[in-house]
């Protein structure tokens, strides 16, 4: 019903008032189910819009009081004041305010918190990542996340002097978050190509932490078991290896990695050239190469002979000259991280490709068993040392 | 309006809406080689009240003349003028307000409802991003009510059967409320009763309404029945401008439908052709 | 016959927005640290009228450095993603169709790549550099899907497809390439992730969300009447090509502008619109607002989820967008077919 009989033509705007009021077409629902049209009370519909007005121009004013990052304010978390810190640079460049005096520290990456705790300031760790479970006490330690994405606000929450992140594991805008924060960030690593440098940064680590001597002292014994491997292999030709980091892919280490550095010190060589850090190979590259050893950092689960009946399993891995005679070598993946494990994987490492110098190697043995025993005997003198500095 | 030509005044004081005058149009496959397609010169004229129908095989020009009529494509030469004005200079908005027209077929990708569809059409009066008044509804109302569709008003686009969206289609048309309609081949789909329908519609907007409606169409008979003028094309030539009666020849059609046809004069004045020897 | 009205739209928005208000509250009632109601209310009302010593700095830092940048980057992300997807489905003529089915984020990824193999260490380099990666891609695509000196959508959508394609397979080429360690960033990036900040003021941001959102809306009754067909459109006086290529431009910039912050986080842009067109219908001049409403609520909440449900662990916001629409999605469908 339009209220306009289909003889004349609408032009004239009277008729629109007369026509309206009888077009009494409603909708029982117009378009989806949220109708709120015509029909509502208009001071209702008032009231609704002047609500939702005041909680927009809240929304905003708040969002807007947020759009400068407070980084004066927020000063007030590091407990230091200027007299009593001092800045340093971290191994990426950045520079970091330091505390005189760090009580609270908290770590990003696994083999940072290895290394606190090889200096003996374990109890100062105030949080870790989840992967952190090396050694065991650190896995009941206030968790802030994963390395890759940690919260921070639970890092916040922790109050910290100090935050470690590793520049191989963590991203680099977490450090920068945490740095506008206003949270003093240091990041380890840098361009982590030697073994050398390792001991190096675990150095200035313990310098800035206020453990200097326990540093030195770790350090120290670090050096003296690499030279007097370095010693007993010198003569030796290096063994070639391939150092399998992912299976399938097939992904082996650079040679500009700490591991291919690690391998040097074992007496070993990669048989894969390549500058890239982890390149991916295919299996007949390794056919054509033969490598004697294969290395495999596996987990904890593992020892050298499951390890090798499984390799024996697979196709084209069978047949490679290493796995025939069985020269199957397998690491505690955790101890192949830029930290103090990583002295006991490679004498481990150096034990098994070299059984000429060393002559214990026997496939039955627990890889794991030996390195975990060597790690927490490396904690244990750390322990005593730093009870017999007080 | 503006102070207009003499001209001008005589052709709205007789209540001329169309005018085309030696309009022509070309368009080539590449820009290099021969024109693939000629059209025109072309000259009529449309009347208030007047049904024209644009007539003529297929790949005859039909539809490129539509679409010149519409102002979308500018000719070559010549003009095509709307109640005085020349249709390609027209700002796209006004040239909405003067001519419509009718596309076959719709392809919605939401759902739509009726009225909603009909509605749209008052798209031309008002500014860009507008909301309906309640003049608007009045008019799209009023269109519903001229294809006789008020009772679809309320239904689902997609659920209309081929002849009530072809009248939903029209209505968003006339919401337009245009001077011009122009329809294009608007009977292609329909069943015969279909056919008739539409034309009977088309002829009581033009004489009730004060519509001027101009259809292509290629249904000489459909054509003969209800048009004032028929505009003969064949080849993109045309041939002739007249009544049906006039324009309808015998040799002429056969020769441009390739078909062996037959007129016959009706009692009503309007010719009517048939297939030659189905007596 | 009741038209939409100017009153309805304000109405169903000033509801969403309530809906967004109280998210957000909620949103910054939860998270790792902890903070009570009261101290929240009281760190923004010092905030708002600039007494900062009133507030305790750890509350400062939690509630204005962490919690509320991140509610406002997930405001304009999801803000942004979601019209920039009602937008491209219109110009697509394409129900499927979200912000990256024409390579904006494929470009914006490879930006990203390029910048961190380049200068890994400087974090701000990562977002221009993937604007500019959008960018390009923007005007390649419009290039190769002009026909005729016109935006026509089937040509458009193909060469999107053909740019996420040859991106994608360039994005890989330079994953393996590169040192893997610089590369960590990627993979948070491709998921998206709302914990890194821009390095611009946000203020610029929310004004170029404003201009978007504000460019597509303009030309709401344009899109009706397209999406019934573009020759009608185009008899009833709509400037198809113009209408298209501000939409196409002014949706990608947006889903640059998203992408570009927070990395590519999917199913908004698809879902939100479809989601807030059942809600209110296929109107525009109330689906473009609603959808940059609901497009905020829904990352908001997502975001919220994301890192109070395994705290500390932070899940992917993509991922949570996913878990949250499409149990929403699935059933309005079904009171729909009812």
């Amino acid at each position: 019903m339009s209220g306009c009989e289909s003889g004349t033509y609408p032009s004239q705007p009277k008729l629109a008032l007369f026509a309206r009021k009888s077009a009494a077409v409603s909708l029982a629902l117009s378009r989806g189910f949220f109708v709120g049209g015509d029909d509502l009370n208009q001071a209702a519909c008032r009231r609704a819009i002047v609500v939702a007005i005041a909680a927009a121009l809240s929304l905003g004013a708040t969002l807007g009081a947020s759009a400068k990052p407070r980084i004066a304010a927020s000063a007030g978390l590091q407990t230091a004041t200027t007299a009593a810190s001092r800045v340093v640079t971290d191994d990426v460049g950045r520079r970091v305010i330091v505390p005189a005096q760090v009580n609270r520290i908290v770590t990003l990456a696994p083999n940072l918190t290895e290394i606190v705790y090889a200096l003996g300031l374990g109890d100062k760790l105030a949080g870790d990542t989840d992967y952190c479970d090396n050694p065991l006490e650190a896995k009941s330690k206030p968790h802030v996340g994963m390395p890759q994405n940690p919260s921070l606000e639970a890092i916040v929450a922790l109050h910290p002097d100090l935050v470690l992140a590793a520049d191989s594991i963590n991203r680099v805008d977490t450090a920068d978050a945490l740095a506008r924060l206003g949270i003093a960030v240091y990041t380890a690593g840098g361009d982590t190509q030697a073994v050398l440098t390792i001991l190096d940064s675990i150095s200035r680590m313990a310098e800035l932490m206020g453990a200097e001597p326990q540093g030195a002292e770790l350090v120290a014994r670090m050096r003296k078991r690499l030279d007097a491997l370095h010693a007993r292999l010198e003569d030796r030709p290096m063994t070639h290896v391939l150092f399998v980091v992912w299976e399938e892919p097939l992904i082996t280490v650079g040679q500009n990695t700490f591991i291919a550095d690690a391998l040097r010190w074992a007496g070993a060589e990669s048989v894969v050239l390549s500058k890239r850090n982890w390149p991916q190979i295919s299996i007949e590259e390794v056919v054509r190469l033969q490598p004697d050893y294969i290395v495999f950092a596996g987990s904890h689960g593992e020892t050298a002979a499951t390890e090798l009946a499984d390799v024996r399993s697979r196709p084209v891995w069978r047949d490679l000259d290493a796995v025939v005679v069985g020269h199957v070598v397998n690491l505690d993946e955790e101890s192949i991280r830029p930290g103090p494990g990583l002295v006991d994987a490679i004498e481990q490492l150096a034990r098994d490709v070299h059984p000429e110098v060393f002559g214990e190697k026997s496939e039955n043995r627990n890889s794991n068993g030996e390195t975990q025993f060597a790690l927490r005997s490396a904690f244990e003198s750390a322990m005593e040392c730093a009870s017999c500095a007080h | 309006m503006s102070s207009a030509s003499p001209v001008v005044t005589a052709q709205r004081a007789t209540g001329v809406r169309l005018n085309v005058e030696q309009a022509s149009y070309a368009y080539a496959a590449t820009d290099r080689s021969a024109p693939k397609f000629a059209l025109g010169p072309i000259s009529f004229e449309a009347k208030e009240h007047e049904l024209v129908a644009i007539l003529g095989p297929n790949a005859s020009g039909k539809s490129t003349l539509l679409t010149m009529l519409a102002g979308l494509y500018k000719p070559l030469s010549g003009r095509i003028e709307v109640d005085g004005t020349e249709v390609s200079q027209l700002d796209l908005r006004v040239r909405a307000q003067r001519i419509a027209l009718v596309q076959q077929e719709s392809e919605l990708l939401f759902p739509l409802r009726v009225w909603e569809y009909v509605l749209q059409g008052r798209y031309p009066h008002g500014r860009r991003l507008r909301f309906e008044s309640q003049e608007d509804c009045l008019f799209a109302g009023n269109a519903l009510a001229q294809v006789g569709a008020d009772a679809l008003r309320d239904r689902w686009m997609d659920q209309l059967s081929g002849g009530e969206k072809q009248r939903v289609i029209l209505a968003r048309a006339l919401a337009q409320q245009p001077s011009l309609l122009l329809l294009d081949e608007p009977t292609q789909h329909l069943d015969i009763g279909g056919k008739l329908e539409l034309l009977r519609r088309l002829r009581k907007l033009a004489d009730n309404n004060r519509y001027t409606v101009l259809v292509v169409t290629h249904e000489l008979n459909l054509a003969a029945e209800f048009s004032d003028r028929i505009v003969l094309l064949h080849k993109g030539k045309c041939l002739r401008v007249g009544p049906p009666a006039e324009v309808y020849d015998r040799e002429m059609l056969e020769e441009i439908f390739e078909a062996p046809l037959e007129v016959e004069m009706r009692p009503s004045g309007r010719p009517r052709v048939i297939l030659r020897g189905s007596r | 016959m009741r038209p939409l009205t100017p009153r309805r739209v304000a109405l169903n928005c000033a509801l969403l927005g309530l809906v967004l208000f109280v998210v957000v509250v909620i949103s910054l009632r939860m998270g790792a640290y902890p903070i009570s109601v009261a101290d929240i209310v009281k760190t923004l009302f010092n905030g708002v009228l600039r007494r900062w010593e009133a507030i305790a700095p750890e509350f400062t830092s939690v509630v204005f450095n962490i919690r509320l940048p991140r509610i406002a980057l997930g405001i304009l992300v999801g803000a942004s993603l979601s019209t920039a997807g009602a937008g491209f489905q219109a110009l697509l003529r394409n129900p499927l169709a979200d912000p990256y089915v024409l390579g904006v984020s494929s470009g914006a990824a490879l930006g990203a790549i390029i910048s961190l193999a380049v200068s890994p260490q400087t974090p701000g380099t990562i977002q221009f550099a993937a604007f500019a990666g959008a960018a390009a891609t923007i005007a390649a695509v419009y290039f190769l899907g002009r026909r005729g000196g016109q935006v026509d959508s089937a040509t458009l959508l193909l060469a999107g497809i053909v740019a996420v394609s040859f991106l994608s397979a360039v994005i890989m080429f330079l994953m393996t390439m590169l040192p893997g360690r610089d590369l960590r960033g990627m993979a948070f990036w491709l998921m998206g992730d709302l914990a890194t900040q821009p390095r611009i003021n946000s203020g610029w941001l929310y004004l170029l969300l404003i201009i978007g959102v504000g460019s597509i809306y303009a030309a709401s009754s344009d899109l009706n009447l397209i999406l019934t067909g573009e020759q009608e459109a185009r008899h009833l006086g709509v400037n198809v090509n113009r209408v298209k290529l501000v939409v196409y431009v002014a949706a990608s910039l947006l889903t640059g502008l998203a992408v570009s912050v927070s990395g590519a986080i999917g199913y908004v842009g698809l879902l939100v619109p479809h989601l807030m067109r059942m809600m209110f219908g296929s109107d525009y001049r109330i689906l473009i607002p609603a959808s940059a409403l609901g497009g905020a609520i829904l990352i908001v909440f997502a975001d919220m989820l994301a890192r109070t449900v395994v705290a500390p662990t932070e899940l992917p916001v993509g991922a949570m967008t996913a878990l949250v629409g499409a149990p929403v999605f699935i059933y309005l469908m079904r009171r729909r077919v009812r």
